[in-house]
């Protein structure tokens, strides 16, 4: 289906000398695709959080358990006595009604209080995601930036060159490294040339920076984060590229298919034009939904990774505050990751709208 | 120039005199450790707090910046004065007082008094230590000396031991906050009163800016990396004369983190639980192992409203049907001993505990399935055609053994003993469960079998027996039905006895023969009530990289019967016995 204005062009002329009403205005924003996109989103915010919420209360344990379990353990207590020595520690009340704990949180946040961690006393929750978020927002938005960008080229090229011994060997190469899990990838980077070739020290690649430079924009400083940043980026990139290559190559295949590759190699344009403006544009498409949800996806980081390396992430930091159940911090953490898939998306929606002429966004209609 | 020269050595020698302790330089070593301590940000330097010291350094490494006044030494039963030069009962056992050394001193210069002692107690008291259980107040008898006062029958090895283990926290840092809880003592408060809770919230959210140390190392949060922190040497310790490190690295990390930093050589020892095959691996490397108690393994545990672990003679055969020798070896490799005189007290102990009459009269309860297919005839059940085990009504043990999946030595121990089972005749099917839902269930009495610890890091009667009769019985809530075992009137030989009474007095008082006795009792009831199978007793197999750490001692050293809760290197550290090889 091709896009149809909602209104035809004469009756847009029509109306376009009288100055619309508040009711229209208002009516028209409520129609409009931008608003009914935001409240969609707000609303798979809102309903997502609250799944979220009552979720992770009904996992088996709460913070004050896990401590009382090891205060019974390691003290001889009973579970009395562990209980009333455990609550001094955490900032939590387990009895405390859901529903209140629900009521507690919406209104903090309305405020814009994520609340303070139950587990780290004294330490809110916004303060460890904006300490910790600018490192995965780096690390893992490079690699998905390097990943992406290497998968398209390598695929657009393997696909348009399909059978040559480069779509052969990248074809092995890339089927190889989709199946390894990150975490293999990176254990295997260590001990083969970590431990077995001692390639490099182990310990020299752990942390986010060099902790005896001084914080700053200086060369060094920043040469620092770059250096430690290599390793989990390079994993990243392996245990993803695979699959941005053999998506790109499969989605190139199909588009060279297409009656207007035909037309544009009949018209005899340049094999660069047809390849980067007409095959990788239109091949790329299929490949912008799955990147949104990457790159929402960011945020949350690459947890193994980053605990594998010691790398100072969100994600790293969602592993801590799930083994412990710091609801507040578990909480705080999932709302940035539906925040950035839910925005991520809406984001591609327009892209998609741009790269390709035939999804238009007209009036709050969307026409393919 | 003779002149000269006599005078240029008074000069030297007037001025050696006159400088403070404090010049003295750094040692060159380098310790290179591990522990999961909190991360920037995190990180604090609080050590009532939760993410403060206690959770940063932990058992091993918080006695390097905090003393406490004794060590104790498991392999000769006495103490050793850290920061206590004598320490003892006094008054017909109404209390127990120790002095400090002559000498102590923090990290800025000013000396350890009484004072210090009195204050960590009572933000102690804010806090419900445990030790509030048996004392009554803690006072300054004079600069040196303090004194703990018992409750009526509070005196105890045991209190002695939660007295002189206590890391002692300095005034200067909480002297106000500790004012504040005498004062709330002294006012009538109780731990239900508001005015408590809000202190001790005060206590939980103190951050002291700087970490006044006992001990011959300190650090600030400058030194707290991502992937290490640094402990700094001091100069005004009782120790910082005796320790060869002038900087002890400690890894942030667990076992999956620190394992190729051990094989690289980067971390020279470690506590970290490992897999069999990854000690072999350090071994492979030529990295010594060394092998000390755990202070516990993993026991079989039975929910006694189920059909028929309510029977003894199952349990028993249970018992004889479990061959404990291959549980150790599956659960932990190396690091793991079949458990030899099930007498509820950990095989390391019991020697210590137990008379040697009361030792071998223990049921060793053999690998035999014969003798437990005897048990189990007499207990009304015959072999199926599928040579299950089935009561007179065709019955078979149907049930599920629930481990924590996250715990991999539990669950070996676990899927072990019921692959043994089945073997035998039973019909048990694995149900792995996050550790935190497997606790959980048995608290609840969710579970037909299970695996939990048994034992402790503890030389008393009290502690091991305590774990896990009555921690998962009468320990527990009153809403909180656990192994659904009724041990205040549980039957033995003819009567009834109260078993939660028995294990809670097992090491009341000071006599240790009447302890003795006490704790014979205990273990052959334990021992022939089978009221858990006790599979295997852990050891902690520990790398210690000689090639970075030298002087260890050889194995079978009596420093190596410590458990972990009381850690060798504590000591070797602190007496200098440890130094960095790569600086001699």
């Amino acid at each position: 289906m091709s896009a149809i204005p909602a209104d035809p062009p004469h009756a847009t002329k029509a109306h376009a000398d009288a100055a619309p009403t508040l009711g229209q205005r208002l009516r028209r924003i409520t129609r409009s695709y931008l608003f009914r996109v935001l409240l969609s989103g707000l609303i798979t915010i809102w309903a997502v959080t609250t799944f979220t919420f009552v979720l992770i209360r009904q996992m088996p344990g709460n913070p004050v358990d896990i401590k009382i379990d090891q205060m019974m353990q390691t003290q001889n207590l009973t579970y009395e006595e562990a209980l009333r020595a455990a609550a001094t520690l955490f900032n939590f009340d387990p009895d405390r009604p859901i529903l209140l704990q629900y009521t507690d949180f919406w209104s903090d946040l309305l405020r814009g209080d994520l609340g303070a961690s139950i587990t780290r006393t004294g330490v809110s929750v916004s303060s460890i995601i904006l300490r910790y978020l600018p490192w995965t927002l780096f690390c893992v938005g490079l690699s998905l930036l390097v990943s992406f960008s290497l998968g398209i080229l390598i695929g657009l090229a393997m696909g348009y060159w399909r059978g040559s011994w480069f779509d052969n060997l990248m074809t092995t190469i890339a089927s190889i490294l989709s199946g390894l899990p990150d975490y293999i990838i990176g254990l295997l980077i260590i001990v083969i040339f970590g431990v077995q070739l001692r390639w490099f020290d182990i310990g020299s690649v752990r942390g986010g920076v060099d902790p005896t430079i001084e914080a700053g924009f200086t060369l060094e400083y920043i040469g620092s984060i770059i250096s430690f940043a290599t390793m989990p980026v390079l994993i990243y990139v392996l245990s993803t590229i695979g699959t941005w290559i053999l998506s790109m190559k499969s989605s190139t295949l199909s588009t060279l298919g297409e009656d207007y590759i035909a037309v544009a190699k009949a018209r005899g344009l340049s094999e660069q034009r047809i390849l980067m403006g007409y095959i990788g544009r239109n091949a790329m498409l299929p490949l912008i939904t799955r990147l949104a949800i990457s790159v929402g996806l960011v945020v949350s980081g690459t947890v193994i990774i980053e605990e594998m390396f010691q790398y100072p992430g969100l994600g790293r930091n969602l592993f801590i505050a799930i083994a412990g159940r710091d609801y507040t911090t578990m909480q705080g953490i999932f709302l940035v990751i539906t925040i950035a898939v839910v925005f991520s998306n809406i984001f591609a929606d327009f892209v998609i709208g741009w790269l390709d002429p035939r999804v238009r966004v007209a009036d709050g209609e969307t026409a393919q | 120039m003779k002149r000269l020269l006599i005078v240029l050595a008074l000069l030297t020698l007037v001025l050696g005199m006159a400088l403070p302790a404090g010049a003295q330089d750094a040692p060159a070593g380098e310790w290179l450790g591990t522990w999961p301590y909190a991360a920037p940000g995190t990180h604090h330097l609080n050590g009532f707090a939760a993410g403060g010291l206690n959770d940063n350094l932990g058992l091993v490494y918080r006695t390097f910046v905090h003393l406490s006044p004794a060590y104790y030494l498991w392999g000769t039963n006495e103490y050793v004065g850290l920061l206590a030069e004598s320490w003892g009962f006094v008054d017909d056992n109404a209390a127990y007082e120790f002095t400090i050394k002559e000498g102590a001193m923090w990290s800025d210069g000013s000396p350890v008094t009484s004072q210090d002692v009195v204050d960590t107690f009572d933000i102690g008291r804010i806090l419900n230590w445990s030790q509030w259980s048996f004392l009554t107040s803690v006072e300054a008898v004079d600069d040196s000396t303090v004194r703990f006062n018992f409750t009526e029958g509070g005196a105890s090895l045991n209190a002695e031991r939660q007295i002189l283990k206590e890391y002692v926290s300095p005034s200067a840092t909480y002297g106000e906050l500790a004012a504040q809880a005498r004062q709330l003592v002294a006012d009538g408060a109780t731990s239900e009163s508001e005015s408590w809770t809000a202190l001790s919230t005060a206590i939980a959210e103190f951050r002291p800016d700087v970490l006044l140390a006992t001990g011959p190392y300190t650090y600030t949060l400058d030194d707290v990396g991502e992937a290490f922190m640094t402990l700094r040497w001091q100069p005004n310790s009782l120790y910082s004369g005796s320790v060869n490190f002038g900087t002890l690295k400690i890894w942030a990390g667990e076992t999956e983190v620190t394992t190729p930093l051990v094989l690289s050589g980067e971390l020279a020892h470690s506590t970290n639980v490992y897999p069999p095959a990854t000690i072999e691996s350090f071994a492979a490397e030529g990295i010594r192992l060394v092998t000390t108690p755990r202070g516990y393994g993993p026991a079989l545990l039975f929910n006694f409203t189920v059909p028929p672990f309510d029977n003894v003679l199952v349990r028993q055969a249970m018992a004889h049907a479990i061959n404990r020798e291959q549980s150790a070896l599956l659960t932990n490799g190396l690091g793991a001993s079949g458990t030899v005189y099930l007498s509820g007290i950990l095989d390391s102990i019991a020697p210590n505990v137990l008379s040697q009459e009361t030792l071998d009269s223990m049921n060793r309860y053999e690998y035999n399935l014969e003798g437990a297919a005897a048990l189990m005839e007499e207990a009304g059940y015959a072999r199926n055609a599928d040579g299950k085990w089935a009561d007179a009504e065709g019955n078979t043990i149907s049930v599920e053994y629930t481990f924590p999946a996250d715990f991999a030595d539990f669950s070996a121990a676990a899927r072990d003993a019921t692959a043994q089972l089945n073997e035998f005749g039973f019909d048990i099917t694995e149900r792995a469960l996050p550790w935190q839902e497997a606790a959980a269930a048995i608290r609840a009495s969710d579970f037909q079998l299970s695996v939990w610890s048994w034992g402790a890091g503890s030389p008393f009667a009290f502690a091991n027996m305590n774990n896990p009769v009555r921690r998962w019985t009468t320990a527990l809530a009153e809403d909180q039905p656990g192994l659904q075992l009724n041990i205040r009137e549980f039957d033995y030989n003819g009567e009834t006895v109260d078993l939660n009474d028995l294990i809670l007095n097992v090491s009341t008082g000071l006599d240790t023969a009447a302890q003795q006795e006490r704790a014979g009792y205990l273990a052959t009831l334990l021992n022939s009530q089978m009221l858990y199978i006790p599979l295997n007793e852990m050891l902690s197999v520990e790398p210690l990289n000689e090639a970075a750490i030298a002087g260890g001692p050889a194995d079978g050293d009596a420093i190596y019967a410590n458990p972990s809760n009381d850690h060798f290197i504590i000591w070797l550290i602190l007496n200098g016995t440890l130094s960095d090889a790569r600086v001699q």
